[in-house]
C-alpha cells in the first residue's frame, strides 16, 4: 500500500534526477518532464480521496494524514486543487520550453520545485511550509540563469527579497502560539499582522519591493521567469491564504481588506506607468506580472467570497498569458542574440511570426484585454467594483492600458518594414520564417488554449468559485 | 560532528564576549574585503563563532551540526573560487598564484595605494551597523535571547543586508544572504530548537551556496571574469 501523497513528493524528485542526466537529449528530457507533471496534475484531481486505488498492480491510497519524517502531511480539498494547478501549469510551461528552451535547467529544477511546493501545501504546521517555499525559491535561481551569460541580477534580487521575508513568517507562528496562551496581549497580534504584511509584500513583489519582477523578466530565462511568476507565485498565494485561514484571530483583529486593496492599487498604478514606457519586452512581462498580482490583491481586498473567487480567477488565468508571452519572448530573443530591446527587435516578426503571435496574444491576456483569458477575470472585477469604487476601476483599466501601450509599441517595432534602401536592416524583413513546424504547432496550440479559455471562462470560473468557498476566514 | 562538538566543548570559555567580538570582526571582514581567500576564511570563522554562541541556547551537538553545515558551505565556496580562478588562468594563460606572491602583491598594493575608498566605506558602514545593532539590542530585545545575543543577531542581519546592498557579484550576494541567515538562525534556534528546522535551514543555506556557485561559474565561463578577486 503506497501513500499517494508521498508520490507527489518523491516522484518529481526521481524524474528530476533522470531528466538532469538526460538533459542533452532535449526531447526526452522535455517529454519526461511534461508527462510527469501532467500525470501527477491529473492524478491528484481524478484519484478519489480516502479510497484505495489499484494502479499497475500497486495499491495507492489518496488523502488522509500521512506522517513523513515525524511531520504530518494532510491533503485537503484546497490543497488538491492547488497542487493540480501547480503541476498542470508546470506541464504547460515545460511543453512550451520543449521547443523554446530545449535542454534548459528548467526541466529538472522545475520538477524539484514542484516536489517542494507540493510538500509546502501538504505539511503541517506552517513553519515547515515556509521553509519549503524558501527552499524552492532558492532552487529557482538555477533555472533562471541563462547559460553562458552574466549572472542573473533578477534572480539574485528575487532570492534576496524572498529570504528577507522568511524570518517574519517563521516568527508569526511563535507569536500566535504565545497569543493563544495570553489572549489579552494584543501587541502580539499587532506584531504578527505587521510581520505578515511585510513578509508577503516581499514575497509577492508588491510596491516598494517589486524591483525583482521586471529584473527577472529582463535578464533571466523567459520560461523560467514565467515559472516563477506563475507556479512559485501561485504557491505563495496559497501560503498567504493558509496563514489567513490558520489564524482567524489575526484576520478578525486586522481589517486586511483596505490594506490589500491599497497595496494592490499601488502595484497596478506603478506597473501600468512603467509598462507603458518599457523598451525591453522582458521588463514589460515583469510589469505585466506585477499588475496581475496587484489585481488579485485588489480582489482579495473586497473581503468577500466573491472577491476571493476573483482573486483565484486572476491566479488561475495568469499562466495562460505569461507563459505564452515568455515563449514568444524566448523565440524573438533567440533570433536577435538574446537582446529584447525594441531597437534590436525591429522587423523580427517577419522572421519569427509564431513567436510574435504568442507574444501578442500572451500580452493581451496579461493586459486583461479581450480574446485573452485575463479579460474574463478583469471584466468581472470591474463589474464587482464599479458600484462602490469607480476610481479603483479606472486605475485598473489604466494599468491594463499601460501594458497594452507597451504591447502596441512592441508590435510596431516587430512589424517594422524597412525601405528597400535600408541595406542590412532590410535583410531581416526579407528573411524567411526561421521557426520549425513543430515550434509553430506548439505555439499555435498554446495560443488556441489561451483564446479558447478566454472565450469560455466558465472552464476556470467554477474552480475559482469552489476554491473561494473552501476558505472560511471571510465568513462573518 | 563528535569532533566539532568536542572542539566546541573545549573552547566553551570563549562563548561570550570573545565570540561576540569574533563575529563582529569576521562579519566586518566580509563587508570590507574583496579577496575571496580572506572571505572564505572569515565565513568559516564566523560559522564557528556563531556555533559557539549557540551553545548557550541549544545542545552542543545541535550547535555542532549547524557549524558543520556552515563549514560545508565554506568548502563549496572555496572549491567554486578555485575552479573560477583556474578558468580565469586558462583564459589569461598566466602562471599560478603562490601564497608568497599573493602576500607580496597585497603589501605592494597597500603601500602604494593605501586602503581603498570602497574598503574604507565598507568599514565605516559596518561600524554604523554595529552601533545600530547595539542600540537595537537594548531598545527591542529579541524574545528568549540574552541581550548580548540579541545584539549579535541584529549585527549579523544588518551586515548581511549591507552586503546585499553593496554588491551585484553573486558570491558577495551569497555571503550576504548566508550572514543574514546566520543571524536569524541564532535567534530562531532559541524559539524552535527542532532538528527538522535545523535541517531545512541548513538545506536553504546549501542551496543558496550551490546557486551562487553556479552563477559564479557561469560568470567566469561566460568569459567575463570579474567580481571577487
Amino acid at each position: 500500500l503506497i501513500a499517494g501523497l508521498l508520490l507527489f513528493l518523491a516522484l518529481p524528485l526521481v524524474v528530476a534526477s533522470v531528466v538532469y542526466v538526460f538533459r542533452g537529449w532535449a526531447t526526452l528530457a522535455a517529454l519526461l518532464s511534461v508527462g510527469t507533471a501532467l500525470a501527477l496534475g491529473i492524478a491528484i484531481l481524478v484519484l478519489p480521496l480516502g479510497r484505495t486505488v489499484e494502479l499497475w498492480g500497486r495499491q495507492i491510497v489518496m488523502g488522509g494524514r500521512v506522517t513523513f519524517l515525524g511531520r504530518e502531511l494532510v491533503l485537503e480539498e484546497v490543497d488538491r486543487i492547488a497542487i493540480a494547478f501547480l503541476y498542470l501549469t508546470a506541464a504547460g510551461i515545460f511543453a512550451l520550453a520543449w521547443r523554446a528552451s530545449p535542454g534548459a535547467m528548467l526541466f529538472p529544477v522545475g520538477l524539484g520545485i514542484l516536489s517542494l511546493l507540493s510538500g509546502s501545501l501538504l505539511i503541517r504546521p506552517l513553519i515547515y511550509a515556509v521553509l519549503l517555499v524558501e527552499l524552492a525559491i532558492a532552487l529557482s535561481i538555477l533555472a533562471l540563469q541563462i547559460e553562458g551569460q552574466q549572472p542573473t541580477q533578477g534572480g539574485l534580487q528575487y532570492l534576496s527579497f524572498a529570504l528577507l521575508a522568511m524570518p517574519g513568517l517563521l516568527v508569526i507562528h511563535w507569536l500566535m502560539d504565545r497569543y493563544a496562551l495570553t489572549p489579552d496581549d494584543t501587541g502580539l497580534l499587532e506584531a504578527s499582522a505587521i510581520l505578515l504584511a511585510l513578509s508577503f509584500a516581499l514575497l509577492l513583489g508588491s510596491i516598494p519591493f517589486h524591483l525583482w519582477m521586471p529584473s527577472v523578466g529582463a535578464d533571466s530565462e523567459p520560461l523560467a521567469s514565467a515559472f516563477v511568476f506563475t507556479v512559485n507565485s501561485g504557491a505563495v498565494w496559497f501560503l498567504l491564504l493558509a496563514f489567513l485561514e490558520s489564524y482567524p484571530e489575526l484576520t478578525a483583529y486586522v481589517r486586511f481588506g483596505p490594506f490589500a486593496s491599497g497595496v494592490g492599487l499601488a502595484m497596478v498604478t506603478v506597473g501600468g506607468l512603467f509598462a507603458a514606457s518599457q523598451r525591453s519586452l522582458g521588463r514589460l512581462m515583469g510589469y505585466g506580472a506585477l499588475i496581475d498580482g496587484g489585481v488579485a490583491l485588489v480582489a482579495l481586498g473586497m473581503e468577500s467570497e466573491r472577491g476571493l473567487a476573483l482573486a483565484f480567477l486572476a491566479v488561475l488565468a495568469r499562466p495562460f498569458g505569461l507563459a505564452l508571452m515568455a515563449a514568444g519572448l524566448k523565440g524573438l530573443r533567440r533570433g536577435m542574440g538574446s537582446s529584447d530591446g525594441l531597437d534590436a527587435l525591429r522587423g523580427v516578426a517577419w522572421r519569427s511570426p509564431w513567436s510574435t503571435l504568442a507574444l501578442v496574444v500572451g500580452g493581451l491576456s496579461t493586459a486583461g484585454f479581450p480574446i485573452g483569458v485575463g479579460f474574463a477575470g478583469r471584466w468581472a472585477l470591474y463589474r464587482a467594483l464599479a458600484s462602490s469604487d469607480v476610481v479603483d476601476v479606472l486605475l485598473l483599466m489604466l494599468a491594463s492600458a499601460g501594458v497594452m501601450v507597451g504591447i502596441c509599441r512592441a508590435v510596431a517595432a516587430l512589424f517594422w518594414r524597412p525601405r528597400s534602401s535600408d541595406g542590412e536592416a532590410g535583410d531581416v524583413a526579407r528573411d524567411a520564417p526561421s521557426e520549425g513546424v513543430l515550434t509553430a504547432v506548439v505555439l499555435v496550440l498554446a495560443v488556441t488554449a489561451c483564446v479558447g479559455v478566454g472565450f469560455f471562462p466558465q472552464l476556470l470560473a467554477p474552480t475559482a468559485l469552489r476554491l473561494a468557498g473552501l476558505y472560511t476566514f471571510l465568513a462573518p | 560532528v563528535p569532533l566539532l562538538s568536542d572542539l566546541l566543548a573545549r573552547v566553551a570559555f570563549l562563548a561570550a564576549t570573545p565570540a561576540v567580538i569574533g563575529v563582529f570582526v569576521t562579519a566586518s571582514l566580509l563587508v570590507v574585503s574583496q579577496d575571496w581567500r580572506l572571505n572564505v576564511i572569515a565565513l568559516a570563522a564566523q560559522y564557528f563563532f556563531v556555533a559557539l554562541l549557540m551553545t548557550q541556547l541549544v545542545r552542543l551537538e545541535m550547535a555542532a551540526v549547524k557549524g558543520l553545515i556552515g563549514w560545508l558551505v565554506c568548502l563549496v565556496f572555496y572549491l567554486t573560487e578555485q575552479q573560477a580562478q583556474s578558468l580565469r588562468r586558462d583564459v589569461d594563460s598566466g602562471s599560478g598564484v603562490s601564497v608568497q606572491n599573493w602576500f607580496s602583491a597585497r603589501l605592494e598594493g597597500w603601500r602604494s595605494h593605501g586602503i581603498s575608498a570602497r574598503a574604507a566605506f565598507g568599514f565605516l558602514a559596518a561600524l554604523l551597523v554595529a552601533l545600530t545593532a547595539y542600540v537595537a539590542a537594548f531598545a527591542i530585545p529579541l524574545p528568549q535571547l540574552p541581550r548580548g545575543l540579541s545584539g549579535v543577531c541584529y549585527l549579523l542581519i544588518g551586515l548581511g543586508v549591507l552586503l546585499l546592498g553593496l554588491s551585484q557579484d553573486p558570491v558577495r550576494v551569497g555571503l550576504g544572504l548566508l550572514t543574514f541567515l546566520s543571524g536569524f538562525d541564532l535567534f530562531y534556534v532559541a524559539l524552535e530548537p527542532s532538528l527538522v528546522v535545523t535541517g531545512l535551514v541548513g538545506s536553504i543555506s546549501f542551496v543558496i551556496t550551490l546557486g551562487m556557485a553556479y552563477l559564479r561559474t557561469a560568470h567566469v565561463a561566460g568569459g567575463s571574469a570579474g567580481g571577487a578577486t
